[in-house]
């Protein structure tokens, strides 16, 4: 499990993240929802040690993270982790390299999955595509937990459906994903936990289906009561 | 398969009902195959934790059970398939009732033109046979 | 080690093509300039040998020799090394502030990488000081190639000698390739020092934003301060120390400066840098 633990942040003078806590599951898909700017992203590269805090504590299975975390965790940020003159097949070359839990196997599925020409140079990629081989850099390897950021932003209605498509397939069973999205409607009956966030704090943390059984609401409606009030 | 599901509903509550219905109205037949949960979840576009659920529920109500390593299959117990068609009927007819309670008609005619309904969809339906 | 050795050669080959322009302008420069240069002495000498009706002895004791020098002060040959020179002085920056911007945030893949961040840090120092290496050795292999273009252009007469040791002196090169092994370490050493300081600096610029600008300049200070600091002292105190102690001070001082430079690169990239 990833545990964020009353995690500080500042930018400057302002405080982005104020005391900020949750825990993710293994085995489950949590979603981080706030609207734009309110630290999600922050918090994921928190995690990965892209970003410092200034107090708190980020544990991933209990430590903190450290170069072996890197074959246990990966993020999936909104902009592509390789060097735009890179070839797609270039790209995977590079993470067979110097990843043990690459499976180059699930990246050939995965880029015929998507209809992707491994020739093709990332610059030359639309969007859509870029955020659809962005994904397979993560979800080839073989790691416990998978961070992505916003993975349906900005892109056209049938890309975001075969990523949907992944999120229900055995490439993310077992696995704990973090996501952040502003766009909860979309993706609600496929998330797990959710975990809403304003003003750098957690405001609610709970699991989808409970609350769906308990009291009838959607995350929506939650959203609705939690924001509002 | 494709299921539509709302969001104020637990989705595995949702997905034993959509079973349900499909045994009621004959398109699972008692002793047939199921997917897999995996398959399941890939094919309705849920969570797999949430078909994971939804078969739990439905082997302990013993609408599917599982033999071994084998696939899981729907009931073959008479006794529970009727108790499912009866349970959607009288889902049926509660809601039925309650749209019509605010409108102030006796019984009798209601029915009349419940079968009077009943009657001529069949007919059609006998006449595009 | 392994993933040392695996960013280094990423490293280089990603500038790969440019270097090779590099050593293509080197060459090409070079050599036309030799033929050139040659070729122009000779016209030039021919015609005032034609108009005065001078001997050749008569025209070297009025006009001297011709020497490597000429050559090797022209611009066909120091244009193309103050070029590289400034291109990879350029590249110091440009190594790290490249995974940065643009389309480009390669940075995010290379601090993900199952290894210790400062293997990165390493691995693009190394590939500066390979790079300077290989220019350096360029240059070596082609004085030789030079000499014998000159050599069959112009006549024996007319040269003064141009064995290799004779370079030793060319003030030019002499910092270019000591011929002495220590005076090659300790040049490279404090090249490397150098680079190694700069490096840290840009990241506590990455890791701190405007204020970080101020920090590294700072700190670029205090690390120059501290290697000089036998220099002054010595300087300070009226000569009291000997060559060989103000030396071995110096390499202490180096050490110091190296270390932390390392040390603070380290320490940054583990948890303060920022995407």
């Amino acid at each position: 499990m990833i545990e964020v633990k009353n995690v500080e942040k500042k930018y400057g003078r302002k405080r982005v993240l104020k005391g900020l806590s949750f825990t993710a599951e293994k085995g489950e898909i949590t979603c981080l929802i706030g609207i734009n700017g309110v630290g999600k992203t922050t918090i994921m590269k928190a995690i990965m040690a892209l970003t410092p805090i200034n107090s708190g504590e980020i544990l991933i299975d209990g430590k903190k993270i450290r170069k072996e975390s890197f074959e246990k965790v990966t993020f999936i940020p909104d902009t592509i982790t390789m060097l735009p003159q890179m070839k797609i097949c270039d790209a995977f070359s590079f993470m067979a390299d110097f990843y043990k839990n690459w499976d180059p196997q699930r990246a050939e599925e995965l880029l015929q999955f998507f209809k992707l020409d491994p020739t093709e140079r990332i610059a030359n990629l639309s969007k859509g595509n870029m955020a659809k081989v962005n994904m397979i850099l993560g979800l080839a390897l073989n790691v416990d937990y998978l961070l992505m950021d916003e993975p349906f932003s900005g892109i056209d209605i049938f890309s975001r459906e075969q990523i949907a498509e992944v999120f229900t397939s055995h490439l993310i069973e077992d696995r704990g994903v973090i996501i952040t999205t502003h766009e909860i409607s979309d993706i609600e009956h496929l998330i797990d936990r959710a975990v809403l966030i304003d003003n750098g704090e957690v405001l609610k943390e709970f699991s989808v289906e409970e609350v769906r059984e308990k009291e009838g609401k959607s995350v929506v409606d939650v959203m609705r009561e939690v924001y509002r009030g | 398969m494709t299921v539509k599901f709302n969001n104020r509903d637990p989705v595995y509550v949702q997905v034993i009902r959509h079973f349900k219905e499909q045994i009621a109205k004959g398109y699972f037949e008692p002793g047939q195959e199921i997917p897999s949960r995996r398959e399941l979840a890939n094919q309705l576009k849920i969570n797999p934790n949430t078909a994971q659920r939804a078969y739990k529920e439905m082997e302990e109500q013993g609408l599917i059970f599982t033999e071994g390593n084998m696939p899981s299959c729907i009931t073959k117990d008479e006794a529970v398939l009727k108790s499912v068609r009866e349970e959607l009927i009288i889902e049926a007819v509660d809601l039925f009732l309650g749209s019509i309670k605010s409108i102030d008609v006796p019984l009798s005619e209601v029915l009349e033109l419940v079968k009077k309904k009943h009657d001529a969809e069949s007919g059609e339906a006998e006449e595009s046979k | 080690m392994k993933n040392y050795l695996k960013l280094l050669n990423f490293e280089v080959n990603r500038f790969f093509k440019l270097y090779l322009t590099l050593i293509g302008l080197i060459i090409v420069s070079q050599f036309i300039g030799a033929i050139v240069v040659s070729k122009g002495y000779m016209n030039v000498t021919d015609q005032v040998i034609n108009k005065n009706q001078l001997s050749v002895s008569q025209y070297i004791k009025e006009y001297g020799l011709f020497s490597f020098e000429q050559f090797v002060g022209s611009e066909w040959f120091v244009l193309p090394i103050l070029f590289s020179i400034a291109m990879l002085m350029i590249y110091v920056f440009f190594i790290w502030y490249r995974d940065w911007f643009g389309k480009n945030t390669f940075i995010y893949r290379l601090l993900m990488l199952p290894t210790e961040r400062i293997t990165i840090y390493f691995a693009k120092l190394t590939t500066i000081m390979l790079l300077v290496l290989g220019l350096v050795t360029l240059q070596i292999l082609l004085i030789p190639i030079e000499i014998k273009i000159v050599t069959s252009i112009i006549p024996t007469d007319f040269r003064s000698d141009f064995s290799s040791s004779h370079f030793d002196s060319l003030e030019m090169l002499v910092w270019l390739y000591p011929n002495a092994f220590i005076e090659f370490i300790l040049i490279y050493g404090v090249g490397l020092i150098l680079v190694a300081v700069l490096f840290t600096a840009i990241l506590i610029e990455r890791s701190y934003g405007l204020k970080g600008i101020f920090f590294a300049i700072v700190y670029g200070m205090l690390s120059f301060g501290v290697f000089i600091a036998p220099i002054l002292l010595n300087v300070f105190s009226n000569d009291y120390f000997y060559a060989l102690e103000i030396f071995l001070m110096l390499l202490v001082m180096s050490i110091i400066v190296l270390g932390s430079a390392i040390w603070i690169a380290n320490h940054l990239l583990k948890y303060k840098i920022r995407v």
